[in-house]
């Protein structure tokens, strides 16, 4: 099992290698000469040149990868070209907004998609399963933006039971903090937890088709004790991997709710410096949010192998 | 003036362009300021126990004031870029400056009490108000503002400061609340500059920090920046003059004008420093709620037309060559129903224009109608141009009111025979590139909030890519001559440009303001200090 | 039930396309020309949806709009089952070493959602609908490769599959002629599936502000353009939202129906 571990520690490593190169390829591919980018127009060539060396750009690319990987294992993301603040610096404070925000968000999305789910596998042939599958349905095609525009419209402004927008620190004010943060984490919970229904759905059904679950109905206990004494279990394994999954998805979603919510996040900061142009930003954000889900993604694997018993003999054998 | 000659150097060049293109996406949210319209000012001249109508507070309660605004500063040193946003939050309210800009564009005295101007107009004597301090308890001394002139010539400031700075070749400390100023050649508007960001005196102890913490001498202090969010300024309770009306003055940023009318909507904000989406006024129409003010800004929205000059040194550009011929300039003004126009894209808010001018100009003349609207004079005379198969590219940036604006003037085009191909530019980094700098189109929508920028059209190698004599002659004139001869030859430039149909000015920016009930002392017009002023502001 | 939700999805899909087609030929008003009605309007006749904030009628720029919907989905889709079949085939050919290899690649590709790509896309190359299209397909090419991966291992250890390569029939012979018609069904969910998904994320670009531009009318836009009015003329943002999620449901149901369909396994189970 030990071997396995490492295995996967070794993919993980190898993953963030090609991650971080895709992210680099893409962000060196700006069209024309960055110096002249920052610079202007009517720069001189020797400003020019004093630029690029500035910026290392007059380098070989493989020497550029490199030196931007090592100084980010020293926890140096590089400075703005255009504020001249070091990436770390921008993005410090920004990780407890994203953090509070998607952790939020995937809580309350679990918390409505497993029992929900669970209705929608058991049900599945009357109505309340069917109308659980069917809001599930309509829940995916609502676009996240639109839904928390009209949130915002409704219960910010009309009732002004919640502030529509903003984000106070939790270490300032806890109750401001909380207010602040119920409008985006329903927005993206409910979002999310559409999609998750099916997948929790599935993995009950799953079960539902599994022999012990059989055995357990036929000397006539009940859909719910079986589904408890052996479902839960072995369900939580395939939607511990689509949380994984959804992490990913959950984090991007946040951008967009970032913007929504003019929450002062990474994703914030993403979009600020895509319109800037500042790409030395771009690359740090889009590394460390890629960084996130791959390292959960790690986890989810490492977690399957130590709990279930049947992958960790099918790998021995 | 220092404008004609920005575009000599490249990083100079390239922060120019930009200031522009940054207020243009904040599209004119500059500021308002100056003194209050029903508020007095405080701080004419300033001296501790003046008289002001500001309510004593309470002392247990916590007086605030949140104002939504739309561009961000990108560091806290307002002398660092020429983007608005740091003069508009700092200036006045954190930074002072020896005189200030009131609400009617008149100079004030602010740190200093008065100041004379030799005959020759060379020479300018300070003298301070002796109660001024910064901050931190240390007086402001002729010393301190001799060391911020400095540091704005040679420090790393904004080079459109530096251009401004150009003239001053000399500065001398007569005595601690003294200072002479000796300029190489008389100046207009030198003067003005100096009561914006070029002018802040900062505590020569803060230069170095001046991008993470202020050192000013104003009524308010910084209390917390938390970027993508807002900025905290607080009161400082050794202000040498009028005290602060208000604990916690805070300006909220928002990107999205959706939000920030939704913020504004719920009760979060008292102030909304300028609508972003003109179109949504109408949402706070509730007069128990809000108020609405609509004053002018300093920004005209401009069509650019190519005029195909191609000076040395500038890439040739693409403009088609119809353009350099006046009766089709002069058609396509005369296909664009400008008041249509505005009614379309500004909910006919702002003012229409005929040349490089605002009305608050001091040299304003109303030119909107010279070549009024009238689709079948157009057509003949680009019949007569011979150009009635003409195909144009309008490239506007990405900006809403651009791209709202393009799509209206390629219908209005068509219909007198122009075809028109709109091809949107990724705004800034695309545009600057393909437009600006490389002049490659032929028609574009931009936003300019410089003041003065009438300025640019004596420089050829600016995008219009307009060279005419006369203009230049006009120009240089002004910026070297009186008052007077300043408004003359200005207005005559500004004249002369508008008879060349030299572009196509489609309407004034308005300053519209949104308060909330109860909320007073807001200047209505936006004027070139950028500074949103809150000391004229009172909150019942 | 379960040909209940294809039939649904199998509406809707109609319809959107019907729409497209239809504004080839007919629109009530022009759906670009500035000023066709007063601006902001309430439904009503002769605007049966009112009116936009540049006077231009809702219900003609619904229907061209239907058009932007489809060519993002076709286009993403199409760049997605273009490199991510081949890709799949031969993932299911290659020695299992290199499947491995090919499988990690594409975990590391799920990382990259879509909009994250097409942000990032969009920052180095400029905001557009290329751009967004391009990112959207790219970012879906491992959801093609996996499941096409998938079908192909069965189809690759049938019977017949097994003589015709004992019969010396050439690897893409088999390719094309067993695997390809044995796995289109699989493709065909996928990409109902990933075309649902690609005019969502369209919609969430072009919120952004990095999605299609203004001038052509494409229903994201109408929405993030609609917002601005949301407190005053509610209807504005309604339609256009309604639109997209009509479209992205039906071509989930379609893609979840045809699954169920066609799986025999699956529809016992359900």
């Amino acid at each position: 099992m030990f071997r396995q571990l490492l295995g996967r520690l070794g993919i993980f490593l190898l993953s963030l290698v090609a991650a971080s190169f895709a992210i680099f390829v893409i962000t060196q591919a700006l069209p024309g000469d960055v110096a002249a980018v920052i610079l202007g127009h009517g720069a001189t060539p020797e400003q020019l040149a004093a630029k690029r060396a500035e910026l290392g750009t007059d380098r070989p690319f493989l020497v550029q990868y490199l030196e931007w990987v090592t100084a980010m294992l020293g926890g140096d993301f590089g400075r703005s070209w255009f504020s001249h603040l070091p990436v770390t610096t921008l993005m410090a404070p920004r990780l407890g907004v994203t953090g509070s925000l998607v952790s939020g968000g995937l809580l309350l999305a679990v918390l409505i998609a497993l029992p929900l789910g669970a209705v929608a596998a058991l049900r599945r042939r009357q109505w309340p399963g069917l109308l659980t599958s069917a809001t599930a349905q309509v829940g995916m095609a609502i676009p996240a933006f639109w839904a928390g525009i009209i949130l915002v419209f409704v219960f910010g402004v009309l009732l002004r039971w919640l502030p529509p927008n903003g984000y106070v620190p939790l270490g300032r004010d806890p109750g401001r903090w909380a207010s602040h943060l119920v409008l985006p984490v329903v927005t993206l919970g409910v979002i999310q937890a559409a999609v998750l229904v099916r997948y929790v759905r599935s993995a009950f059904l799953e079960v539902l088709a599994e022999d012990y679950y059989r055995t357990a109905r036929s000397i006539g206990w009940t859909k719910w004790r079986a589904l408890s004494r052996h479902g839960i279990r072995n369900a939580s394994l395939s939607l511990v991997t689509v949380l994984g999954l959804q992490l990913a998805s959950v984090i991007v979603g946040a951008i967009v709710i970032e913007r929504v919510f003019v929450l002062p996040g990474l994703g914030s900061l993403l979009l600020d410096a895509v319109a800037t142009n500042d790409l030395v930003v771009v690359r740090g954000i889009t590394m460390v949010l890629v960084f996130a889900v791959l390292l959960i993604n790690a986890a989810v694997d490492i977690s399957y192998v130590l709990i279930d018993p049947r992958l960790r003999a099918r790998e021995a054998s | 003036m220092a404008k004609s000659t920005a575009l000599q150097s490249g990083a100079r060049a390239r922060l120019r362009t930009l200031s522009v293109l940054v207020a243009a996406v904040a599209l004119a949210l500059t500021a308002c300021t100056g003194a209050g319209q029903q508020a007095p000012a405080p701080s004419g001249a300033p001296t501790a126990g003046a008289t002001s109508a500001a309510p004593a507070p309470a002392p247990e309660e916590t007086r605030t004031l949140v104002i939504g605004a739309t561009a961000e500063p990108q560091t806290l040193d307002p002398t660092a870029t020429d983007a608005a946003a740091g003069p508009q939050a700092l200036l006045y309210n954190v930074y002072e400056t020896l005189v200030r800009l009131d609400a009617a564009g008149d100079l004030k005295p602010l740190l200093a009490q008065a100041w004379d101007v030799t005959p020759d107009r060379l020479t300018y004597t300070f003298r301070l108000n002796p109660a001024a301090q910064f901050s931190d308890g240390t007086p402001v001394d002729a010393e301190a503002v001799a060391k911020n002139i400095e540091r704005i010539q040679t420090g790393t400031t904004a080079p459109k400061l530096k251009n401004q700075m150009e003239v001053v070749v000399g500065t001398e400390v007569v005595d601690a609340t003294t200072l002479d100023v000796t300029l190489s050649r008389p100046s207009v508007t030198w003067l003005f500059d100096m009561a914006g960001a070029a002018g802040i005196v900062m505590n020569p102890e803060g230069f170095d920090a001046a991008g993470s913490e202020t050192a000013g001498s104003g009524p308010l202090t910084l209390d917390r920046w938390t970027p993508g969010d807002s900025i905290a300024l607080k009161r400082n309770d050794a202000y040498w003059g009028t005290p602060a009306r208000f604990d916690e003055v805070t300006f909220r940023y928002f990107k999205d004008p959706n939000a920030m009318n939704a913020s504004m909507l719920s009760g979060q904000l008292d102030i909304i420093s300028n609508l972003q989406a003109p179109e949504t006024i109408d949402q706070f129409s509730d007069e128990g709620r809000f108020t609405i003010i609509e004053g002018s800004t300093e920004g005209e929205v401009t069509m650019a037309i190519n005029n195909g000059a191609a000076p040395e040194g500038v890439p040739a550009g693409t403009g088609n060559p119809a353009l350099q011929d006046v009766r089709v300039r002069k058609a396509i003004t005369m296909a664009i129903d400008r008041r249509a126009l505005l009614d379309t894209v500004w909910h006919g808010k702002g003012t229409l224009i005929g040349s490089m001018s605002v009305p608050t100009d001091p040299y304003y003349e109303d030119l909107a109608d010279l070549h009024p609207y009238d689709p079948e004079e157009a057509k003949r005379l680009l019949a007569e141009a011979g150009h009635e198969n003409l195909t144009l590219r309008l490239r506007p940036p990405t900006l809403p009111y651009a791209t709202k604006a393009a799509q209206f003037i390629a219908s209005q085009l068509g219909a007198v025979g122009i075809t028109v191909q709109v091809e949107e530019l990724q705004f800034p980094r695309q545009w600057i590139d393909t437009a600006m700098t490389n002049a490659d189109y032929d028609l574009t929508i931009v936003s300019h909030v410089e003041p003065r920028d009438v300025a640019t059209y004596a420089n050829p190698a600016y995008y219009w890519r307009y060279d005419n004599p006369a203009v230049q002659e006009a120009v240089r004139k002004a910026g070297e001559g009186t008052i007077e001869e300043y408004t003359t030859e200005m207005r005559n430039a500004a004249r002369i440009i508008a008879e060349d149909a030299a572009s196509v000015w489609l309407f004034a920016l308005p300053n519209l303001v949104v308060t909330k009930e109860g909320v007073t002392g807001v200047a209505e017009n936006a004027n070139s200090s950028l500074s949103f002023d809150v000391t004229t502001i009172a909150k019942a | 039930m379960k040909r209940a939700e294809l039939w649904v999805g199998l509406a809707l899909v109609t319809a959107v396309v019907a729409m497209a087609l239809v504004s080839f030929v007919w629109t009530p008003f022009d759906a670009t020309a500035v000023g066709s009605g007063p601006r902001l309007q309430s439904p009503g006749l002769p605007h049966v949806l009112g009116t936009d904030h540049m006077g231009i009628d809702i219900f003609s720029r619904i229907l061209v709009g239907a058009r932007s919907a489809l060519y993002v989905g076709i286009i993403a889709v199409g760049i997605a089952a273009l490199v991510g079949v081949p890709l799949g085939i031969l993932a299911a050919w290659l020695p299992r070493w290199g499947a491995e290899a090919m499988m990690r690649a594409t975990d590391v590709a799920y990382a990259f959602p879509a909009l994250l790509l097409a942000i990032l896309l969009a920052a180095v190359f400029g905001a557009s609908t290329e751009t967004a299209m391009v990112a959207i397909g790219i970012a879906t090419i491992p959801a093609f490769i996996r499941v096409t991966r998938a079908g192909a291992l069965s189809v690759l250890a049938s019977d017949y599959v097994l003589a015709a390569r004992a019969a010396g029939t050439p690897a893409p012979a088999i390719a094309v002629r067993h695997v390809l018609p044995n796995v289109a069904h699989l493709i065909g969910v996928q990409a109902s599936v990933s075309f649902a998904m690609a005019i969502l994320a369209e919609a969430a670009l072009s919120y952004l502000g990095l999605g299609t531009p203004p001038t052509v009318p494409s229903w994201g836009r109408m929405l993030g353009d609609a917002q601005t009015y949301l407190f005053g003329h509610p209807t504005q943002a309604l339609w256009p939202g309604l639109a997209i999620a009509a479209a992205v449901l039906g071509f989930n149901l379609v893609g979840d129906g045809l699954r169920d369909f066609l799986d025999p396994k699956l529809r016992e189970v359900a």
